[in-house]
């Protein structure tokens, strides 16, 4: 599972347009010229060489585009869309669910960027039909996460930064798991949402997430959103409870003082032990932030590793992860060593 | 009221057919995409002749805006007159095209096909419409009491059937994975965005408006023996009309309409059960003018559903299904209050 990932290219060069010898001609063939790339989900489709103008459908496509530093290149975004908080100011095309066509074709999109884990099959299908190129990403590791990333950098002309960023997350997360090979996993319990309690399943990519934080979700289900009753959880007795929240942290902590008064929930072993872990939102996006959610989370369920930051059973916020994407690989595995 | 001449129907008719082409025109209008009157005229006689191009307002118009409207007017229509057809046969105003299961049936058959082969193009209509029919006939062997279609039968069988279906639906809703589950709620509220799943658009629509012709010919080749029959079977079959042919012209046309709707669009509420009701109000119950006028209005009333959908939230859209219900249920109680005063 935790192999490093080479940036999977499925793209093929084709010039299509041909080169007259007039310059101005050229130039003009130039923005023309397109490859033929297949997309995640084996769409085909011809993708301009030059792509100025980028719209996203998906918040974490956003973020990914701001975090190759190609925000000059994106025309468009979602109402969902606000990390950064730049993000809000594009022009939006409407909700990722079902976004306006219309509004994505007045923005003149070299191409539109979409994913399987917000996105639908309909949206994508109807560009392309119209002849608006769309890119459907399909992550479901963090591997997938980490080439796409590389291929949606290769696709807007900035190869380079993309092998950077993609470079630095694989370096910060190798270094996460040469600091936690040893340590047992913890047992978790992911909450997706309380009520119903819906958790994850075994092919998403926050249960890979998990595996990359040390962690391993109790729920063994195929299907990605599982609605899960409280007995399995109490049969369960998962070592944390893992809270997702954007919530400030007052609010987080009268989130979790909630759940300690709600009846079944105070009598599980980890809420009376105070292991109940908020992880930032960004645990549930698909982009490089995703690295920053797992290492915050790596050291909420193994302080014992990440001796810096040690004040178990308090709930945080992650926040250390700017401190600890400086750490090398080195210091982590010896605090680790020391630790045991 | 007076007699209804083929002169009445026509006129009545016309008039309805201006403000279909009236919504129409609004509805190639407006939208995210800012574009004038002139250039969609011009957008219009260039893709007509055949010298359509590349350009962004082709993509709009073309791509976008008229299969919508094309879409709108078939699923309107069929609906509409479907419902009309339901509410004579089971004698019976509540009645609307999804009350003998036949929605359920196609839900079910889209769901499998999301769960079977989620990625083949067309799969969902086709499976929408295979559950239709299967629908459609075993409700036919259910409801038939001593030979013939018995209305009282056929509306529990139905009722049965689409509270059984919609079970197995819910169950097969926990089995369907992110992506698919997106797009099953979406057919499931009534939604005109999903794409033609052919190259060929305009044969694509001609398909479809050849079955609703088809289907809706028949209905109406039934009127006058369907005025007949709602004042009463025996009385009806006195004056010589064949009460069990009837019933199962109407049945099968009906059924055949809501399906053919219920495939391309998911299940959009209301129209059904609204449209023909408006329509006995403003023009009276004779079928022979009930038939057209409810397709027409049907047509009017998701075209117009859907511009307002995509433009008063704009850029998000609401789902077809979700403005009909909205804004149908005042308009109706409007017109129920005005008639009983």
């Amino acid at each position: 599972m935790r192999t490093a990932c080479g940036a999977d290219m499925r793209s093929q060069q084709s010039a299509t347009a041909p080169t007259p010898a007039d310059p101005a001609a050229q130039t003009a063939a130039n923005k023309r010229a397109t490859k033929l790339v297949t997309d995640e989900t084996g769409r085909r489709m011809a993708i301009p060489l030059n792509v100025e103008r980028v719209v996203s459908l998906a918040p974490n496509l956003t973020e990914t585009i701001y975090a190759l530093g190609l925000d000059a290149k994106l025309a468009g975004d979602t109402t969902y869309c606000d990390i950064p908080p730049a993000a809000k100011e594009k022009p939006h095309v409407g909700a990722p669910q079902d976004p306006s066509l219309e509004a994505i074709v007045a923005l003149h999109p070299d191409l539109v960027l979409a994913t399987t884990s917000i996105n639908r099959a309909e949206t994508a299908d109807a560009l392309l039909k119209i002849g608006v190129p769309v890119y459907t990403s399909d992550p479901h590791t963090i591997a997938g996460m980490l080439s796409s990333t590389a291929i949606m950098a290769d696709l807007l002309g900035a190869s380079e930064p993309g092998a950077k960023l993609v470079a630095e997350l694989q370096r910060r997360l190798d270094a996460l798991h040469a600091a936690l090979q040893d340590r047992p996993m913890a047992h978790v319990l992911f909450v997706v949402w309380e009520d119903p309690l819906i958790s994850i399943g075994q092919n998403t990519f926050i249960a890979d997430a998990l595996r990359w934080a040390g962690a391993e979700s109790i729920i063994v289900a195929n299907q990605n959103w599982p609605q899960v009753s409280m007995e399995e959880v109490v049969r369960l007795q998962p070592d944390y409870i893992v809270l997702t929240s954007d919530h400030l942290a007052a609010e987080t902590h009268e989130h979790v003082n909630n759940l300690r008064d709600r009846p079944t929930w105070s009598e599980l072993r980890a809420v009376k032990a105070g292991h109940v872990v908020m992880a930032s939102d960004e645990f549930t996006r698909p982009s490089p932030g995703l690295v920053d959610a797992i290492e915050s989370l790596a050291h909420e369920l193994h302080p014992e590793v990440f001796p810096t930051k040690t004040e178990n059973g308090k709930v945080k916020m992650g926040n250390s992860a700017k401190f600890f994407a400086t750490a090398t690989a080195e210091s982590l595995r010896g605090c680790g060593t020391c630790a045991r | 009221m007076r007699p209804l001449t083929p002169k009445r129907i026509l006129s009545i008719c016309g008039l309805l057919a201006a403000v279909l082409f009236a919504v129409v025109v609004i509805s190639l209008r407006v939208g995210a995409y800012p574009i004038s009157m002139r250039d969609i005229v011009i957008t219009l006689f260039n893709g007509v002749l055949g010298r359509g191009d590349t350009s962004e307002f082709n993509q709009v118009i073309f791509g976008l805006r008229l299969p919508r409207i094309a879409l709108g007017i078939l699923v309107g229509a069929s609906l509409s007159t479907s419902g009309a057809g339901f509410q004579a046969l089971l004698r019976n105003p509540l009645a609307d095209p999804y009350v003998l299961g036949v929605s359920s049936g196609a839900a079910l058959g889209a769901m499998l096909s999301l769960i079977i082969a989620p990625h083949t193009v067309g799969a969902i209509q086709l499976a929408a419409f295979i559950g239709a029919a299967a629908t459609i006939a075993a409700v036919y062997f259910l409801g038939r009491r001593g030979g013939q279609l018995d209305s009282a039968t056929l509306l529990l069988a139905g009722i049965v059937a689409a509270s059984f279906l919609s079970a197995i639906i819910i169950f097969l809703l926990t089995l369907v994975n992110g992506p698919g589950l997106r797009s099953m709620t979406f057919w499931l509220m009534g939604d005109l965005t999903a794409p033609p799943p052919t190259q060929n658009v305009l044969g694509w629509f001609g398909f479809l408006y050849f079955i609703f012709v088809v289907a809706a010919g028949a209905m109406y080749t039934t009127s006058s023996d369907l005025n007949l029959i709602l004042t009463g079977e025996q009385e009806a079959g006195h004056l010589g009309v064949n009460v069990t042919r009837v019933k199962l012209v109407v049945y099968v046309a009906a059924s055949v309409l809501t399906g053919l709707a219920v495939s391309v669009s998911g299940t959009i509420g209301y129209v059904g059960l609204l449209v023909p009701h408006v329509m006995r109000m403003l023009f009276g119950t004779d079928y022979r003018l009930l038939i057209p006028t409810s397709a027409i209005g049907g047509a009017i009333v998701i075209v117009l559903a859907d511009t307002l959908g995509r433009t008063i939230v704009a850029p998000t859209e609401l789902p077809v299904g979700a403005m009909t219900a909205l804004a149908g249920a005042p308009v109706f109680i409007y017109l129920m209050r005005r008639r009983i005063r």
